[in-house]
């Protein structure tokens, strides 16, 4: 056997002493993380705004979300077919990539000579490695999300919380880089940072965007809509001020109706008790019969909305029945690591660049491999089961991570301890004999 | 025939812990028998084989509760309880050995009755720590320590903000323990600093009472004194002094 596995080991270990350690991004994400974990799960039970508490409303759905989805996973060809000729009557123009090499080329001739895109928050981008392959043809991106603009000011590479991805960075810090990027003087108050970049990037982006990158909360295939969720209005400001919108999503969003896309979409707000501002249902190209009922697309919104349904893994993990064919009906909630036993004890060791927690590792092994889920810290998880419990669309993760254990250790890669209690199991029918 | 079943870690670790328990076990049914060389469920394997040399090692065991004539057992691991309930019968269609955790045994109503427990030392304030294993079985074990609890004359039962279906995870299960301690380092904290109120914090997991004890004492968090189930109800049956 090789020594790959004590590699792997010492690398986390490493990482798992700079937790503890001050001043750095592990640090600080940890004990951020830490925080945010413990007023979530309190939080869950208490009635903030509506009449249940989240938990009610997790338990009340549950079962109707699921059937949604376990409907999509089962009928996947279908749904697919009917969502595309749905949103060709809405006018939107769609493609079906079925590989993320596919979405590559879709989207750079989608984007033809432009040089700059604004983006939103996406999984999907960072799933298919949308930000790598504009980097290669030198298209900038612009991200809009305050937390991803943070993400960039900091150059920040390191897992992180997609909901609030830079909420980690202290606000000194913050304030101290804008000086330096961009010369301006802040006081070092939330309020100035926003105002900030309310005066000068939102202007900026109304008179810049001509393409625009949004991801979709869930997509319902009878009508061809696509619903979005958001707090700052920057994804409703990208799908409305810009020309082109595109939207890069993978086909396991696609819900049968309308309905069923906002309870996916409600679903997100209710488990991250967010009081979320906007939830966008768009239906197509912006467009005018005013002039004598000739209809005309592009008034104020958008021109052309450009859909880009990505299969890559989906269709194959459902046709193969692989392990983790119950995380196509992942809608992205995160709860699972705000509930996780490692994520609650390693913060961003404990995740990859595709995200925090267990889903995270999970999209790096569909993606890289195993000895990248095994670098992300597949071994930290104790089996507790609190994502599977706590999945408001019964998405059996701990089971997932424990076939990914096997298939490590298949591969000689699980800790060398374990592996001795493999060999005395063996041989000695006890592990601690 | 009727088996205590012992559990790994246990029988390594803690021989005081399967004393007690077969004192439990025997006081309420003399047929329940102790044997060596009993093979291990295997969990851990769960968390470190190949899924073929976990089925071989299942295969095993289950030939050797065959051979030995096992139609009833009592786990005193949670681990063991989850696993041979869950996996097992998966595996093996016509599995029908009876498993209860010693829990679950002790909280059968003829069984309470009969032990009649009581306290009669200074007040005692005590919580219970769910495990993870007996939370999460197939049929889960979360109603029945807190009924026998309840039942004990002369304490008081306090909860944890976290709870039953809440409770948190100790950071030790699926073979985490052996190679990140850190992670019980942080989440056992998290329980011990919950589990304040009482003097007494009951675990019916050995994995879970190994971490909880060794970070217990490694923080000097609380005054509180990590105890496993069995051994706080000998105590009782013995009627000797808790030493908290
Ligand atoms: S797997 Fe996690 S993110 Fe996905 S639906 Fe379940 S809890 Fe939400
Ligand atoms: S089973 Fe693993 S991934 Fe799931 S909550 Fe527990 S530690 Fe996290």
């Amino acid at each position: 056997m090789s020594d790959k596995n004590k590699e792997l080991y010492d690398h986390l270990k490493g990482l798992i002493e700079k937790i503890d350690e001050s001043d750095n991004y592990y640090n600080a994400f940890t004990d951020f993380w830490r925080i945010a974990c413990a007023a979530q799960n309190s939080t869950i039970n208490t009635k903030y705004k509506y009449d249940d508490s989240s938990k009610e409303f997790i338990e009340k759905y549950k079962k109707q979300l699921s059937d949604i989805r376990k409907e999509l996973v089962n009928n996947i060809e279908y749904y697919v077919e009917k969502t595309m000729k749905s949103m060709e009557k809405n006018k939107m123009k769609v493609h079906y990539a079925k590989t993320n090499e596919e979405a590559h080329t879709i989207f750079l001739e989608e984007l033809g000579d432009i040089e700059t895109v604004y983006k939103s928050k996406s999984v999907e981008a960072k799933d298919i490695g949308i930000l790598e392959l504009l980097k290669e043809n030198n298209i900038t991106v612009k991200e809009t999300d305050l937390g991803d603009v943070l993400i960039q000011l900091f150059d920040y590479k390191l897992p992180t919380y997609q909901v609030g991805p830079g909420i980690h960075f202290e606000i000194e810090k913050i304030v101290s880089k804008i000086k330096e990027v961009y010369g301006a003087e802040l006081p070092p108050k939330a309020e100035s940072i926003v105002q900030f970049f309310r005066d000068t990037y939102r202007k900026e982006l109304l008179n810049d965007v001509k393409v625009s990158l949004t991801s979709a909360n869930s997509i319902s295939a009878e009508d061809g809509c696509i619903v979005l969720l958001e707090n700052e209005g920057n994804i409703s400001l990208l799908t409305r001020a810009t020309e082109k919108h595109i939207v890069l999503v993978g086909i396991s969003k696609i819900v049968p109706s309308v309905f069923d896309a906002l309870l996916m979409t409600k679903m997100v707000e209710r488990t991250n008790q967010a009081d979320l501002a906007y939830i966008s249902f768009i239906y197509g190209p912006s467009a005018t019969s005013d002039i004598r009922a000739h209809s005309v697309q592009g008034m104020y919104g958008a021109k052309e909305v450009v859909i880009i349904l990505v299969d890559d893994w989906r269709t194959n993990a459902i046709k193969e029945d692989l392990f983790y064919k119950s995380f196509l009906q992942c809608i992205g909630c995160k709860t699972c690591s705000f509930y996780c036993t490692a994520s609650k004890a390693f913060g961003n060791v404990y995740g990859s660049k595709y995200g925090i927690g267990a889903i995270g590792i999970l999209r790096d092994y569909i993606h890289n491999g195993i000895e990248a889920a095994v670098r992300d810290g597949l071994y930290l998880c104790t089996g507790c089961e609190k994502c599977t419990n706590w999945c408001p669309a019964e998405v059996n993760l701990a089971e997932i991570m424990r076939s990914l254990k096997k298939i490590a250790t298949e591969k000689g890669l699980a800790p060398p301890p374990l592996e001795k209690y493999r060999q005395k199991i063996k041989q000695e029918k006890n592990p601690f004999s | 025939m009727k088996l205590l079943y012992m559990g790994c870690l246990s029988r390594a670790n803690f021989p005081e812990m399967c004393e007690n328990a077969k004192r439990i076990v025997n006081f309420l049914d003399s047929e329940f028998e102790v044997l060596n060389k009993v093979p291990c469920c295997g969990s851990l394997l769960h968390n470190t084989s190949t899924s073929q040399d976990q089925s071989n090692y299942m295969s095993e065991v289950y030939e050797w509760f065959k051979t030995n004539n096992i139609s009833e057992m009592v786990t005193i691991c949670a681990g063991c309880y989850n696993y041979l309930t869950r996996y097992y019968p998966e595996q093996f269609s016509e599995f029908n050995i009876k498993i209860q955790h010693l829990i679950q045994f002790i909280s059968e109503p003829q069984n309470l009755e009969k032990m009649n427990l009581e306290y009669t030392g200074k007040k005692l304030t005590i919580t219970y720590h769910d495990a993870c294993h007996l939370r999460n079985a197939r049929k889960p074990i979360i109603e029945e320590p807190r009924h026998i609890l309840s039942s004990i004359k002369g304490i008081k039962y306090k909860e944890m903000d976290n709870n039953r279906e809440e409770s948190f995870c100790c950071g030790s299960g699926g073979g985490v323990y052996s190679s990140f301690k850190e992670n019980s380092d942080y989440n056992s904290r998290l329980i011990l600093d919950q589990a304040k109120r009482a003097k007494l914090l009951l675990t019916a997991c050995p994995f879970c009472y190994t971490a909880l004890q060794r970070v217990n004492e490694q923080y000097k968090r609380s005054r509180t004194t990590v105890m496993k189930f069995e051994d706080f109800i000998v105590k009782l049956m013995e009627g000797s002094e808790l030493e908290v």
